[in-house]
């Protein structure tokens, strides 16, 4: 390498420093995209996905279930390329998803009981009242 | 040197990619999911229900806006900026979510609450309306009995009455009797002779009075009877001095009895002197028929059939 570089002249071997250092520099980056494979990530995702995926969810939040299941399964698809920086976007927006999923089913049961028990205590107020006339 | 200038070719191209991966990190390009999701952070955080029943949660969702935030300054790929910000706002609407859940439950809690009341009320409404009943019923058995008594009572007062009214019927007979009353069709007549008068006198003569004073103990013991007093004379001496003297007899007699307690308006009196003669005027016998006083006695209600 020594002997290489001492073949160079000077502007030669300066441009050719920039290139290395933009070479490392990009290599780099790319590195820090593609990193080690998200495996964790993946597995925790997979578990909220599957918990999420139950009768009620589909009932009250089918379109956030789906958007999880899809980018679940398009976040496996890249682990499987290799592109591990677009796998771990996708693990997080999944996640996200069925987390939002769950919430929005449980808000939605949730209100549907306070209804029932508003309706519950109106019907009540007004036998009430009945009985009272 | 072909070599030589491959493997400089190779180092440009590789330079060239480094550049442009460099490139695509350093424009800066607006994200509409980041823009929608800060959109969506300012109304959570503007949104009481959130701020208070989700606070866990919207700080988390600020964490995420601020990772997206910080992916945009520094040029990161719009992919990474757009998948944080997306992150960022579904992270939003699960605080949205989880206000909702929380709120509700509330509601449930406070529905149920409300309904415990109202039973609790119902029920103890009802307890007191069966004491009351009881009450009632009580009350009323009271008033039965009450009732009860009461016409025993009544029956008891009736018959005591029958009794007393039979004893004090007799007792008033025996008076009349006493009085010589006699049952003419106008009623009781009580004829008090001349023995009371001399001729031309209006004066009762005392012993007179005696008859007088028991006629004046009846009418106290029977204070709803009255009585008209009607005077005559016998046929001597002119019709007018007989009238006056007739009325005159009959004055006597009530001045008696008013004397005697009992209440003017009670007595009323009329003379018509020689007039209704019980006898004939052509024997003494019969004049001192003629010169009397008779009483009329009214009945229960105060009423005296005119003559």
């Amino acid at each position: 390498m020594l002997k290489k570089t001492s073949r160079f002249q000077l502007p030669q071997l300066s441009r050719m420093s920039v290139a290395y250092v933009l070479l490392a520099g990009g290599v780099m980056l790319m590195a820090g995209c593609a990193g080690v494979p998200p495996t964790e990530q993946i597995a925790v995702t997979k578990a909220a996905v599957a918990h999420a995926n139950n009768a009620a969810t589909t009932q009250f939040a089918p379109v956030e279930l789906q958007s999880a299941k899809d980018k679940l399964a398009r976040a496996e698809q890249a682990m499987e390329k290799e592109d591990y920086a677009l796998a771990s976007r996708l693990a997080d927006e999944a996640l996200v998803d069925a987390r939002l999923a769950e919430a929005k089913s449980e808000s939605a049961q949730a209100q549907k009981a306070a209804k029932d028990s508003q309706d519950a205590s109106r019907v009540l107020r007004e036998e009430i009242n009945r009985k009272a006339q | 040197m072909k070599a030589h200038t491959m493997k400089k070719n190779h180092l440009f191209a590789l330079t060239l990619i480094s550049v442009s991966v460099l490139a695509g990190c350093s424009t800066m390009p607006q994200s509409t999911t980041l823009d929608n999701a800060r959109t969506d952070y300012n109304n959570a955080q503007a949104n009481p229900q959130v701020v208070k029943l989700a606070p866990l949660q919207l700080k988390e969702a600020g964490e995420a806006l601020d990772r997206a935030n910080a992916a945009q300054v520094s040029r990161e790929d719009a992919k990474v900026v757009d998948s944080l910000a997306y992150v960022a706002q579904q992270k939003i609407a699960l605080t949205q979510e989880i206000a909702q859940r929380k709120s509700a439950e509330l509601a449930v809690s406070n529905a149920t609450a409300e309904r415990n009341k109202l039973q609790l009320q119902a029920r103890t409404a009802e307890a007191d309306q069966a004491h009351q009943q009881a009450a009632m019923a009580e009350l009323t058995a009271e008033q039965k009995t009450a009732e009860a008594n009461l016409a025993r009572q009544q029956a008891a007062d009736a018959r005591a009455a029958a009794a007393q009214d039979q004893a004090s019927l007799a007792a008033m007979q025996a008076q009349m009797d006493e009085l010589n009353a006699k049952k003419t069709p106008r009623g009781m007549v009580i004829t008090l002779g001349d023995v009371l008068f001399d001729t031309n006198r209006a004066q009762l003569k005392s012993g007179g009075e005696r008859n007088v004073q028991k006629l004046a103990e009846f009418l106290k013991r029977y204070p709803q009877r009255t009585v008209l007093i009607e005077g005559f004379t016998d046929s001597v001496g002119s019709d007018s001095s007989n009238q006056v003297l007739s009325e005159q007899r009959a004055q006597a007699v009530s001045m008696a009895l008013t004397n005697m307690g009992v209440g003017r308006d009670r007595i009323s009196t009329k003379g018509y002197g020689e007039a209704y003669a019980v006898a004939g005027n052509d024997t003494a016998a019969g004049r001192q028929l003629n010169r009397r006083v008779e009483i009329m006695l009214s009945d229960e209600r105060g009423v005296i059939a005119p003559r």
